[in-house]
Protein backbone atom coordinates (compact mmCIF):
# COMPACT_ATOMS: atom_id res chain seq x y z
CA UNK A 1 0.00 0.00 0.00
CA UNK A 2 2.78 2.98 0.58
CA UNK A 3 4.35 1.92 -2.11
CA UNK A 4 1.32 2.15 -3.96
CA UNK A 5 1.23 5.49 -2.34
CA UNK A 6 4.87 6.77 -3.02
CA UNK A 7 4.49 5.77 -6.68
CA UNK A 8 1.61 7.84 -7.04
CA UNK A 9 3.17 10.63 -5.08
CA UNK A 10 6.44 10.72 -7.41
CA UNK A 11 4.13 10.41 -10.46
CA UNK A 12 2.19 13.67 -9.37
CA UNK A 13 5.42 15.50 -8.99
CA UNK A 14 6.71 14.85 -12.25
CA UNK A 15 3.75 15.86 -14.14
CA UNK A 16 2.73 18.33 -11.38
CA UNK A 17 5.95 20.49 -11.36
CA UNK A 18 6.59 21.33 -14.88
CA UNK A 19 5.64 24.55 -16.57
CA UNK A 20 3.97 24.05 -20.31
CA UNK A 21 5.03 26.10 -22.64
CA UNK A 22 3.09 29.06 -23.73
CA UNK A 23 2.82 32.31 -25.37
CA UNK A 24 4.15 35.34 -24.12
CA UNK A 25 4.05 38.78 -24.70
CA UNK A 26 7.99 40.25 -25.88
CA UNK A 27 6.87 42.98 -24.21
CA UNK A 28 5.39 41.59 -21.12
CA UNK A 29 6.28 41.29 -17.69
CA UNK A 30 6.39 37.61 -17.37
CA UNK A 31 9.72 37.33 -19.95
CA UNK A 32 12.68 35.31 -18.98
CA UNK A 33 15.29 37.05 -17.38
CA UNK A 34 18.73 35.84 -18.12
CA UNK A 35 22.07 36.25 -16.12
CA UNK A 36 24.35 34.56 -18.43
CA UNK A 37 22.64 36.38 -22.23
CA UNK A 38 21.32 39.62 -23.71
CA UNK A 39 17.55 39.18 -23.54
CA UNK A 40 15.18 40.18 -25.62
CA UNK A 41 14.03 43.17 -23.74
CA UNK A 42 17.65 44.33 -22.95
CA UNK A 43 17.67 44.89 -27.08
CA UNK A 44 14.36 46.22 -26.78
CA UNK A 45 15.22 48.95 -23.56
CA UNK A 46 18.41 49.75 -25.03
CA UNK A 47 17.37 50.61 -28.43
CA UNK A 48 14.24 52.55 -27.64
CA UNK A 49 16.51 54.65 -25.19
CA UNK A 50 18.89 54.96 -27.73
CA UNK A 51 16.76 55.62 -30.60
CA UNK A 52 15.23 58.58 -28.19
CA UNK A 53 18.00 60.06 -27.49
CA UNK A 54 19.11 60.07 -31.47
CA UNK A 55 16.34 61.76 -32.88
CA UNK A 56 17.18 64.29 -29.28
CA UNK A 57 20.56 64.81 -30.99
CA UNK A 58 20.84 68.89 -32.27
CA UNK A 59 22.58 67.30 -35.41
CA UNK A 60 20.19 65.14 -36.69
CA UNK A 61 17.30 67.27 -35.50
CA UNK A 62 19.13 69.56 -38.35
CA UNK A 63 19.58 67.30 -40.55
CA UNK A 64 16.59 67.43 -43.60
CA UNK A 65 13.42 65.96 -43.88
CA UNK A 66 14.69 62.33 -43.88
CA UNK A 67 18.70 62.12 -44.43
CA UNK A 68 19.98 59.39 -45.47
CA UNK A 69 21.09 56.72 -42.66
CA UNK A 70 23.57 53.87 -44.02
CA UNK A 71 24.06 51.19 -40.76
CA UNK A 72 27.84 50.62 -40.20
CA UNK A 73 29.24 47.76 -38.12
CA UNK A 74 28.11 46.80 -34.80
CA UNK A 75 30.56 44.89 -33.01
CA UNK A 76 29.35 42.48 -30.30
CA UNK A 77 31.80 42.25 -28.04
CA UNK A 78 30.02 40.28 -25.89
CA UNK A 79 30.32 35.57 -24.91
CA UNK A 80 27.11 35.45 -26.47
CA UNK A 81 26.27 34.84 -30.55
CA UNK A 82 23.55 36.84 -31.59
CA UNK A 83 22.82 39.43 -34.46
CA UNK A 84 23.21 42.81 -33.94
CA UNK A 85 20.24 43.58 -36.07
CA UNK A 86 18.19 42.93 -32.55
CA UNK A 87 19.08 45.94 -31.45
CA UNK A 88 19.33 48.15 -34.76
CA UNK A 89 16.07 47.27 -35.94
CA UNK A 90 14.60 48.39 -32.99
CA UNK A 91 15.98 52.09 -34.10
CA UNK A 92 16.04 52.06 -38.01
CA UNK A 93 12.43 50.42 -38.45
CA UNK A 94 10.68 52.93 -36.22
CA UNK A 95 12.65 56.32 -38.18
CA UNK A 96 12.37 54.67 -41.50
CA UNK A 97 8.62 53.57 -40.69
CA UNK A 98 7.68 57.20 -39.88
CA UNK A 99 9.43 58.51 -42.73
CA UNK A 100 11.93 60.07 -40.36
CA UNK A 101 15.36 58.90 -42.76
CA UNK A 102 15.84 56.96 -45.94
CA UNK A 103 17.84 53.69 -44.90
CA UNK A 104 20.62 52.82 -47.32
CA UNK A 105 20.80 49.29 -48.00
CA UNK A 106 24.47 48.27 -47.81
CA UNK A 107 23.94 44.34 -48.58
CA UNK A 108 25.67 43.29 -51.49
CA UNK A 109 22.16 42.67 -53.80
CA UNK A 110 21.82 46.44 -53.27
CA UNK A 111 25.08 47.53 -54.36
CA UNK A 112 24.98 45.37 -57.37
CA UNK A 113 22.04 46.61 -58.26
CA UNK A 114 23.35 50.20 -58.14
CA UNK A 115 26.22 49.50 -60.42
CA UNK A 116 24.16 47.82 -62.61
CA UNK A 117 22.38 50.97 -63.26
CA UNK A 118 24.81 53.91 -63.20
CA UNK A 119 22.76 56.95 -64.84
CA UNK A 120 20.35 56.03 -62.15
CA UNK A 121 20.78 59.09 -59.00
CA UNK A 122 21.88 56.89 -56.34
CA UNK A 123 21.29 58.56 -52.84
CA UNK A 124 24.68 58.53 -51.05
CA UNK A 125 24.50 58.55 -47.15
CA UNK A 126 24.42 61.24 -45.05
CA UNK A 127 24.85 59.86 -41.45
CA UNK A 128 26.51 56.38 -40.66
CA UNK A 129 25.15 54.67 -37.47
CA UNK A 130 28.05 52.14 -36.09
CA UNK A 131 28.44 50.61 -32.62
CA UNK A 132 29.58 48.15 -29.99
CA UNK A 133 28.17 45.75 -27.53
CA UNK A 134 30.28 44.59 -24.29
CA UNK A 135 29.82 42.67 -21.64
CA UNK A 136 31.31 42.91 -17.80
CA UNK A 137 30.77 40.35 -15.49
CA UNK A 138 31.17 39.97 -11.83
CA UNK A 139 30.21 38.30 -9.13
CA UNK A 140 30.14 38.17 -4.65
CA UNK A 141 29.26 34.53 -3.49
CA UNK A 142 26.05 32.89 -5.37
CA UNK A 143 25.14 36.17 -6.14
CA UNK A 144 25.80 36.91 -10.43
CA UNK A 145 25.86 39.91 -12.34
CA UNK A 146 26.02 41.10 -15.83
CA UNK A 147 26.16 44.25 -17.02
CA UNK A 148 25.70 44.65 -20.83
CA UNK A 149 26.72 48.10 -22.65
CA UNK A 150 25.38 49.34 -25.90
CA UNK A 151 27.54 51.64 -27.67
CA UNK A 152 26.76 53.84 -30.61
CA UNK A 153 27.47 56.47 -32.61
CA UNK A 154 26.38 58.46 -35.33
CA UNK A 155 28.90 59.50 -37.92
CA UNK A 156 28.19 62.97 -40.40
CA UNK A 157 29.94 61.49 -43.44
CA UNK A 158 30.38 65.12 -44.80
CA UNK A 159 32.64 66.01 -42.31
CA UNK A 160 33.83 62.47 -40.56
CA UNK A 161 32.39 63.71 -37.21
CA UNK A 162 30.44 61.95 -34.32
CA UNK A 163 27.37 64.04 -33.86
CA UNK A 164 26.02 61.76 -31.34
CA UNK A 165 27.20 58.89 -28.94
CA UNK A 166 25.44 57.00 -26.39
CA UNK A 167 25.59 54.33 -24.09
CA UNK A 168 22.49 52.42 -22.53
CA UNK A 169 23.60 49.90 -19.85
CA UNK A 170 21.79 46.89 -18.77
CA UNK A 171 22.56 44.89 -14.97
CA UNK A 172 21.17 41.81 -14.44
CA UNK A 173 21.93 40.17 -10.78
CA UNK A 174 20.85 37.33 -9.03
CA UNK A 175 21.32 33.51 -8.52
CA UNK A 176 19.72 32.21 -11.47
CA UNK A 177 17.55 32.83 -14.20
CA UNK A 178 14.15 33.79 -12.98
CA UNK A 179 10.85 34.66 -14.87
CA UNK A 180 8.98 38.28 -15.21
CA UNK A 181 10.96 41.46 -13.51
CA UNK B 1 3.55 7.10 5.80
CA UNK B 2 3.12 9.18 7.85
CA UNK B 3 6.99 9.67 7.68
CA UNK B 4 7.01 10.54 4.42
CA UNK B 5 5.03 13.42 3.77
CA UNK B 6 7.32 15.43 5.26
CA UNK B 7 9.77 14.58 3.07
CA UNK B 8 7.49 14.56 -0.14
CA UNK B 9 6.76 18.24 1.00
CA UNK B 10 10.35 18.83 1.55
CA UNK B 11 10.70 18.08 -2.27
CA UNK B 12 7.79 19.92 -3.25
CA UNK B 13 9.53 23.34 -1.64
CA UNK B 14 13.51 22.12 -2.56
CA UNK B 15 13.36 20.73 -5.71
CA UNK B 16 10.10 22.57 -7.51
CA UNK B 17 11.49 26.06 -8.28
CA UNK B 18 8.87 26.47 -10.86
CA UNK B 19 6.30 25.41 -8.62
CA UNK B 20 7.09 28.63 -6.42
CA UNK B 21 7.43 30.94 -9.23
CA UNK B 22 4.21 29.69 -10.79
CA UNK B 23 2.63 30.87 -7.79
CA UNK B 24 4.33 34.12 -6.66
CA UNK B 25 3.09 34.91 -10.25
CA UNK B 26 -0.75 33.68 -9.38
CA UNK B 27 -0.43 35.88 -6.44
CA UNK B 28 1.07 38.70 -8.25
CA UNK B 29 -2.26 38.17 -10.92
CA UNK B 30 -4.65 38.09 -8.64
CA UNK B 31 -3.40 41.00 -6.55
CA UNK B 32 -6.28 43.73 -7.46
CA UNK B 33 -3.73 46.70 -7.61
CA UNK B 34 -0.99 45.20 -9.95
CA UNK B 35 -2.57 47.31 -12.66
CA UNK B 36 -0.79 49.34 -15.20
CA UNK B 37 -1.49 53.09 -14.33
CA UNK B 38 -1.26 55.79 -17.16
CA UNK B 39 -0.45 59.61 -17.40
CA UNK B 40 -1.55 61.49 -20.32
CA UNK B 41 -0.77 65.18 -21.39
CA UNK B 42 -3.68 66.99 -22.83
CA UNK B 43 -3.80 70.02 -25.84
CA UNK B 44 -4.50 72.75 -23.07
CA UNK B 45 -1.14 72.42 -21.53
CA UNK B 46 -2.37 70.19 -18.45
CA UNK B 47 -2.18 66.24 -18.29
CA UNK B 48 -4.69 63.43 -16.80
CA UNK B 49 -3.55 61.13 -14.52
CA UNK B 50 -5.17 57.41 -14.23
CA UNK B 51 -4.02 55.35 -11.23
CA UNK B 52 -5.27 51.88 -11.16
CA UNK B 53 -2.52 50.49 -8.49
CA UNK B 54 -2.94 52.13 -4.91
CA UNK B 55 0.39 50.92 -4.03
CA UNK B 56 1.71 53.41 -6.07
CA UNK B 57 -0.94 56.03 -5.22
CA UNK B 58 0.28 58.81 -2.89
CA UNK B 59 4.09 57.59 -3.00
CA UNK B 60 4.75 58.06 -6.38
CA UNK B 61 4.20 61.71 -7.38
CA UNK B 62 4.58 63.88 -10.59
CA UNK B 63 5.96 66.65 -10.80
CA UNK B 64 5.44 67.61 -13.85
CA UNK B 65 4.75 66.72 -17.59
CA UNK B 66 5.94 69.52 -20.00
CA UNK B 67 5.01 69.47 -23.46
CA UNK B 68 7.26 71.14 -26.22
CA UNK B 69 8.18 71.45 -30.10
CA UNK B 70 11.47 69.92 -31.00
CA UNK B 71 12.90 72.77 -34.01
CA UNK B 72 11.78 70.51 -36.72
CA UNK B 73 8.06 70.46 -35.67
CA UNK B 74 7.56 67.30 -33.46
CA UNK B 75 6.23 66.72 -30.27
CA UNK B 76 8.20 66.32 -27.24
CA UNK B 77 7.04 65.49 -23.57
CA UNK B 78 9.09 65.41 -20.27
CA UNK B 79 7.53 63.58 -17.38
CA UNK B 80 8.89 64.02 -13.93
CA UNK B 81 8.50 61.67 -11.27
CA UNK B 82 9.62 61.81 -7.73
CA UNK B 83 9.34 58.96 -5.58
CA UNK B 84 7.39 60.04 -2.36
CA UNK B 85 8.05 56.85 -0.23
CA UNK B 86 10.35 55.70 2.03
CA UNK B 87 11.56 52.77 0.28
CA UNK B 88 13.25 51.95 -3.11
CA UNK B 89 10.65 51.35 -5.25
CA UNK B 90 11.10 49.97 -9.35
CA UNK B 91 9.13 51.81 -11.80
CA UNK B 92 8.70 50.42 -15.38
CA UNK B 93 7.49 52.69 -17.89
CA UNK B 94 6.57 52.93 -21.61
CA UNK B 95 4.53 55.33 -23.79
CA UNK B 96 2.40 55.98 -26.71
CA UNK B 97 1.69 58.49 -28.79
CA UNK B 98 -1.35 60.18 -29.40
CA UNK B 99 -3.02 62.15 -32.14
CA UNK B 100 -5.37 64.82 -31.67
CA UNK B 101 -8.41 62.80 -32.34
CA UNK B 102 -7.31 60.21 -30.07
CA UNK B 103 -5.55 57.40 -32.64
CA UNK B 104 -2.64 56.20 -31.50
CA UNK B 105 0.08 56.72 -33.77
CA UNK B 106 3.31 55.29 -31.87
CA UNK B 107 4.20 53.18 -29.13
CA UNK B 108 7.36 51.84 -27.48
CA UNK B 109 5.51 48.91 -25.71
CA UNK B 110 8.79 47.87 -24.29
CA UNK B 111 8.90 48.20 -20.23
CA UNK B 112 12.10 50.14 -19.38
CA UNK B 113 13.03 49.34 -16.04
CA UNK B 114 13.47 52.20 -13.43
CA UNK B 115 14.80 51.93 -9.75
CA UNK B 116 13.92 54.87 -7.87
CA UNK B 117 15.52 55.66 -4.52
CA UNK B 118 13.58 57.05 -1.44
CA UNK B 119 13.22 60.56 -2.72
CA UNK B 120 14.53 60.43 -5.73
CA UNK B 121 13.54 62.26 -9.12
CA UNK B 122 12.89 60.34 -12.76
CA UNK B 123 13.10 61.85 -15.82
CA UNK B 124 10.86 60.23 -18.59
CA UNK B 125 11.73 61.94 -21.73
CA UNK B 126 9.71 61.29 -24.72
CA UNK B 127 9.84 62.93 -28.54
CA UNK B 128 7.26 62.00 -31.13
CA UNK B 129 8.71 60.86 -34.68
CA UNK B 130 5.46 61.35 -36.72
CA UNK B 131 4.22 65.06 -36.93
CA UNK B 132 0.81 63.82 -36.27
CA UNK B 133 1.72 62.50 -32.95
CA UNK B 134 0.37 65.52 -30.23
CA UNK B 135 -0.30 63.77 -27.09
CA UNK B 136 1.53 61.37 -25.33
CA UNK B 137 0.59 58.53 -22.85
CA UNK B 138 2.90 57.65 -20.20
CA UNK B 139 2.28 53.85 -18.91
CA UNK B 140 3.76 53.45 -15.35
CA UNK B 141 3.88 49.64 -13.60
CA UNK B 142 5.32 49.02 -10.22
CA UNK B 143 7.37 46.16 -9.77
Amino acid sequence: MNKLLTLAATAFLLVGCGTPASYKDSNGRDVVVSLEKIDIQDFATAGSTMLQSMVNAPAFQKAGAAPVLQVGNVLNDTGSNFDTSLLLMKITAPLVNAGRVRLLESDPAAVAARKATPGAAVPVAEFVLKGKILEVRSNAGSTRQASYEFQLTLIDVRSSLAVWQDTKIVTKQGSKNSVGF
Amino acid sequence: MKKLLPLLALGLFAGCTSLVSTADRLERGLTPPDAVNYVTTKADGTFETQINDQRIAGKLALLGARKSKTPAGFAQVQFELRNDSLLGRTINVSFEWLSADGRVTETQPNWVVTPLEPGAIALVNATALKAESAECRLRLLSR
